[in-house]
């Protein structure tokens, strides 16, 4: 394991440690706009830093995906002792691992900035890295769905037909709300009795978690796709 | 020089190391009273400083960076790291509500009803997997350098107890920093130190299992997070229930808190001891 982790670090590291400058991004943005900030809180300027921060790591979580969807090392990495199971599970790890340090990155540089704000006199400026963390659930959720569409397919046509499925499925989700349109008060009213004040802590949590085993199932689903995968990969 | 003088020799050059950041924050407190960004500067290189000091001591002594237990190791041990979520949070449960249940004020517990404990005990979870890598800066100087390099000189249980106490003094510039600003008396803060001294031992032995058990720290990373958050989690639930600010507890009920961790400490030094004497017959049987 210790050499794939190796392998990994090798060819990846400057993505992996872009996530620290991704992070900052909050900062960066503001120390970028300097001369037009009024006020230190600026908390719209802080927030559009964050979810451009969130947009670059997204896609550079995906590049370290590529270059591992050849023939060859599809079927020399399944003969190893780890085998391809191996491989992927680091591959997950250490997206994980990226997302997390962009998250640690984010909360370090927002405290930071908070405190620098405290100390320049506005002690009312309220820390982002409250939707940082739920940002984060997304990416989590979202690489869970992005990876095993790669692995089946290669990186190029993976994302193309991710894209042709989400298509399909809001078509199927138009549809639907289409031939229900009649029905769509009602469908409204039961969402809006679901999603109460009183059950929206309870909702919320309970995504998050489910965000958590949906990575772990994504991963169990990429292990058994990988080889269907490797027999349409180029050499 | 053999081998358990090289451990003394490293083991003493880490714990000087961490206290010398320890003494630099106690000597920083007055500079950090003034300014929140020295503050949070000081005290972020201070949470860091057992990860710093171990990473010191491996570079000077010319140990290397091998064996830092920075591998998951998720395979087989996905049970030791359900644990390391679950049990934290039944421990700190306990040291909450017991001591208000068995003093008569089941009243209190409003707040926890089915649903508000479901999604603040998912919460925990889910933030714990992404938010518990700060304590890596801990946890990879105790667990995973100070307790390797003390366990060959001073044994399983003596790891246990003077591994917690060091780990529990090393908190100490926390527990003074209310004394210093002039917030508490020096009878509290002496409540406290001893208060943590004894909690941290207790709980230092789930953590010394957790890691041996998996080779890795990240599941004590993950408890520790859980222990911590737990608290506040726990303190925000009882304050749901109207409980009105004059009342406190009885003095006795404070010895009940122990109980859990306590139970949790012996629990554990025997499994860590079974381990152990599986290990010398497995070695016998080898040879």
């Amino acid at each position: 394991m210790t050499g794939l982790v190796y392998k990994e670090w090798k060819q990846n590291r400057w993505y992996i440690l872009s996530m620290i400058l991704c992070g900052a991004a909050p900062l960066l943005v503001l120390l970028f706009f300097h001369s037009q900030i009024s006020d230190i809180g600026e908390a719209p300027l802080r927030i559009g830093g964050l979810i451009a921060g969130f947009l670059t790591a997204g896609a550079l979580q995906m590049l370290v995906l590529r270059g591992d969807d050849r023939k060859l090392w599809g079927y020399w990495i399944t003969a190893t002792p780890d085998g391809y199971n191996g491989f992927l599970r680091v591959k997950y790890e250490m997206i994980f691992a990226m997302i997390v340090l962009f998250l640690f990155t984010l909360q370090c540089v927002d405290r930071g900035y908070c405190a620098f704000a405290a100390d320049m006199g506005n002690t009312e400026v309220a820390e982002i890295s409250g939707i940082a963390v739920l940002l984060c659930f997304v990416q989590i959720l979202l690489r869970a769905i992005d990876i095993p569409f790669v692995y089946r397919f290669g990186s190029k046509k993976g994302s193309f037909v991710k894209l042709i499925c989400m298509i399909v499925l809001t078509i199927i989700l138009l549809a639907l709300l289409f031939l229900n349109i009649d029905r769509l008060d009602t469908f409204f009213d039961s969402c809006k009795k679901v999603f109460s004040v009183q059950n929206s802590p309870l909702i919320l949590s309970v995504g998050l978690v489910l965000c958590l085993a949906l990575y772990y199932i994504s991963y169990r689903i990429t292990c058994r796709l990988y080889l269907k995968g490797v027999e349409q990969y180029d050499r | 020089m053999t081998a358990k003088k090289e451990c003394a020799k490293r083991l003493g050059i880490y714990l000087l190391i961490v206290f010398a950041f320890m003494l630099f924050y106690i000597l920083c407190a007055k500079l950090m009273h003034q300014s929140h960004t020295v503050y949070y500067i000081i005290y972020m290189i201070f949470s860091f400083s057992p990860a710093i000091a171990s990473l010191i001591t491996r570079a000077v002594t010319k140990e290397g960076f091998r064996d830092m237990k920075l591998h998951l190791h998720l395979t087989g041990n996905i049970r030791y790291y359900l644990l390391s979520f679950g049990l934290p949070l039944i421990c700190l449960s306990s040291m909450f509500l017991l001591p208000v249940i068995v003093s008569g004020h089941a009243d209190w517990l409003g707040g926890f009803t089915f649903g508000n404990v479901l999604s603040n005990a998912f919460l925990l979870i889910s933030f714990s997997a992404v938010q518990s890598i700060g304590l890596l800066g801990e946890e990879l100087g105790w667990r995973g350098y100070m307790n390797q390099k003390m366990e060959p000189l001073l044994g399983t249980v003596g790891t246990c107890l003077v591994g917690g106490i060091v780990w529990g003094l090393w908190h100490f510039p926390m527990d003074i920093s209310g004394y210093l600003d002039g917030n508490s008396t020096f009878s509290e803060v002496l409540v406290s130190t001893f208060g943590r001294l004894a909690m941290l031992t207790c709980f230092g032995t789930f953590l010394i299992w957790l890691t041996k058990k998996t080779d890795s720290v990240f599941p004590a990373v993950i408890a520790h997070f859980m222990y911590n958050q737990s608290q506040f989690t726990l303190t925000e639930l009882l304050y749901m229930g109207n409980i009105s600010e004059d009342i406190s507890l009885p003095l006795w009920t404070d010895i009940l808190r122990y109980i859990p961790t306590l139970i949790i400490a012996v629990i554990f030094i025997i499994l860590l001891l079974r381990d152990k004497k599986k290990d010398i017959k497995d070695n016998i049987a080898t040879i």
